[in-house]
């Protein structure tokens, strides 16, 4: 993993975490003040503190507010799951979007959609009259199957970060064949609802989304103090960990599930938000340098700066047809993957 | 294996895919039986049956054959390019940089002819694979390195492609079909379509035989040869592209035949770059020719992508390969 110089705690930290928090609630601000619909500063402001028209006060709370609010939750749950995951694989490059976990949760989400569809609501063509309450409990069963996978992979093969990652990247693009096989085969009029939500999306998304993405959220958030202590262990491989009195395939399991249930839930709500999983991290770890306490605060503060920074990119770039966040990220992700992949190896 | 072995070999193997081709005769929304297949086959009468069999099942099994046999020979090209055991069309970033540019031009350029399309396909996949080998030095840093590099590009193209697909509407049904990789409703346009693209892939691998045994060996060793490795490392890399570039405008991207078909190859253990070049293509036609088959088969009267078949038949091996360790090619331990 590479750690720069470490930033000498204190003043240097604190004034990093003033500098940080700072862009943090500039991004939010921006992500509720602009947006397609022309809505002058004032009358969000107005909006916002109980007063403004009854168009504006639709389009914040409805629309605005309840969108931001989902890709936070998604935000944190998506750097989160890959900070633990590139810390018990200790592998740079581990991330639920390579390693097959969001694609588990991808195929399992698409047969619930096609199996809904076609037993119980045979008429529906949106995604609002769908169950779309159950999607992250329906993207978190395939993404603990992807992770179970992953578990007994790693196990079989001693742990070796390469062959678990290679292995992840082979399960990943067999389910993901499997998904696109599904719609294409089975898919019919509701392949536009499928798509959009495949191609990681923030679009339409209620405050429906965010109360259940929640649970998950606090639920991964106060397993923290819990794995913090064998997470530090396990950065380190397994003889280490041991001789500091770790049961490690424990730890490792207990990690391991939670970075799935989060990445899995989370893909359920706003389908597979690709490289932020990735890339946050090593943003944060670069921040932080080695502080490790940190590293994964900043990871989650930055999870959700991506995530609404980015959405908002694509709902201004797009315009009427927006892109999906998604698409953003890969676009932004894919040029710092392939330079830290020279960089790292 | 001997010459002669090998010569025995590749007739089997050929000949299963002609009989699994037969097979694909006779199943389908209609089944047939052997004999009638068999009588219209000789002697097309114009009638349902015959029309079933020449226009429709005939043309299909064919282009499934010939689309094996290119993504077979892209495979081992590529694995030898990179002395790298995992690499294959799908996962150095090649087809879906072929495939990318082909589903915009549809979308974007609708009165492009697609004769074009293998053209486009081809500037795509060189670019997309040209960006995953630089990322890993040429393909030759570590297997894992080549990987997610091309795993990453293809996420980056795949990512485009869901959007340009979501923007489209209605014809993203058809398209959505055609990236899942298959060969329904092919024509007897298609075949020939292809067929050029992987004639020239085959025909050229064969033909470059002696260089291409020769980069299996380290760059030192075939530089010491008086390989020309600025000159041919690119070429070969085309030649690479070349099938896929006919395959993707036809079937969409088929996944993981191009690493299987090469590997057991290898394990027949042939003696010469040219009877490896010839078994990976003759099981890459097998294999692909069975898939279809199964995809036509399993869930009357539906249709899977064959591209299913060959990843679920495909992902395990690059599992096992994973896993037994064979992270070099075959023979070479590391």
């Amino acid at each position: 993993m590479s750690a720069p110089a470490s930033t000498s705690a204190g003043s240097a930290s604190l004034g990093m975490a003033v500098a940080l928090g700072v862009f943090a609630i500039l991004s939010l601000a921006a992500a509720v003040f602009l947006g397609v619909a022309d809505i002058p500063v004032a009358d969000v402001a107005a909006v916002l503190t109980g007063g403004g028209s009854a168009e504006a006060r639709l389009i914040i709370f409805d629309i605005r507010l309840p969108r931001i609010a989902t890709g936070i939750l998604a935000g944190i749950h998506f750097s989160l799951a890959g900070y633990l995951l590139q810390t018990i694989t200790r592998n740079p490059l581990a991330d639920p979007s390579l390693m097959g976990v969001s694609q588990g949760a991808t195929l399992s989400v698409t047969i619930f959609l096609l199996l809904t569809v076609y037993i119980f609501k045979p008429g529906s063509n949106t995604l609002a009259e769908l169950p779309v309450a159950w999607l992250p409990a329906a993207g978190l069963a395939g993404g603990l199957l992807a992770g179970g996978v992953i578990y007994l992979l790693a196990f079989r093969l001693g742990l070796s970060a390469l062959r678990i990652t290679l292995c992840g990247v082979a399960v990943g693009a067999v389910l993901h064949a499997v998904a696109i096989g599904l719609i294409a085969g089975w898919g019919s009029a509701r392949i536009e609802i499928i798509l959009e939500w495949l191609s990681g999306s923030l679009y339409a998304r209620s405050w429906d989304h965010a109360l259940f993405l929640l649970p998950f959220t606090i639920a991964g958030l106060t397993m923290l103090p819990v794995i913090y202590r064998p997470l530090m262990l396990l950065q380190f491989d397994a003889a280490v960990a041991r001789s500091f009195g770790l049961g490690y395939r424990r730890q490792f399991s207990i990690v391991l599930i939670v970075s799935c249930a989060l990445a899995a839930s989370a893909v359920g709500a706003v389908g597979p938000i690709v490289f932020v999983g990735l890339i946050v991290p090593h943003l944060a770890r670069f921040l932080a340098g080695r502080n490790f306490r940190l590293s994964l605060a900043l990871t989650i503060v930055l999870g959700a700066v991506v995530v609404a920074l980015g959405d908002l990119i694509g709902r201004l770039l797009g315009h009427a047809e927006e892109i999906p966040i998604g698409v953003v990220t890969a676009v932004f992700g894919v040029p710092l993957l392939l330079a830290l992949l020279r960089k790292t190896m | 294996m001997s010459p002669r072995q090998s010569f025995l070999a590749i007739g089997l193997i050929v000949a299963a895919a002609m009989l699994a081709a037969m097979l694909g005769l006779l199943v389908g929304a209609k089944t047939l039986s052997a004999e009638t297949a068999l009588r219209v086959l000789l002697a097309p009468d114009g009638k349902l049956e015959s029309v079933l069999v020449w226009t429709l099942r005939l043309p299909r099994s064919l282009a499934a054959a010939a689309g094996g046999a290119g993504l077979a020979v892209s495979g081992y090209l590529l694995q030898t390019l990179t002395r790298n055991p995992l690499a294959d069309p799908g996962i150095t970033g090649v087809t879906s940089g072929a495939v990318a540019p082909i589903v915009c031009c549809f979308v974007y350029l609708p009165w492009l002819s697609p004769a074009y399309y293998p053209f486009i396909g081809l500037a795509g996949g060189v670019l997309a694979a040209s960006v995953t080998f630089c990322v890993s030095r040429g393909g030759q840093g570590r297997p894992l390195q080549l990987a997610l590099g091309g795993v990453s590009v293809s996420l980056f193209l795949s990512a485009i492609t869901t959007y340009v697909l979501l923007l489209t509407g209605p014809q993203s049904a058809s398209l959505l079909f055609w990236l899942a990789g298959g060969f329904q409703g092919r024509s007897w346009s298609h075949v020939l379509y292809m067929l050029p693209w992987t004639i020239a892939g085959v025909a050229g691998a064969l033909l470059l035989r002696r260089v291409i045994g020769m980069f299996m060996l380290s760059d030192h060793a075939a530089a010491g040869m008086g390989l020309q490795l600025g000159l041919w490392k690119p070429l070969v890399l085309i030649l690479a592209v070349i099938p896929v570039a006919g395959v993707a405008p036809v079937a969409g991207p088929v996944a993981f035949v191009g690493l299987a078909a090469p590997h057991i190859a290898r394990l027949l253990k042939p003696r010469g770059t040219g009877w490896e070049i010839g078994l990976s293509a003759s099981l890459g036609a097998l294999i692909v020719t069975v898939a279809d088959v199964f995809a036509r088969s399993i869930a009357i009267p539906r249709e899977l992508p064959v591209g299913i078949i060959t990843a679920m038949l495909g992902g395990p091996i690059f599992i096992y390969l994973v896993q037994r360790g064979r992270l070099s090619l075959a023979g070479e331990t590391r």
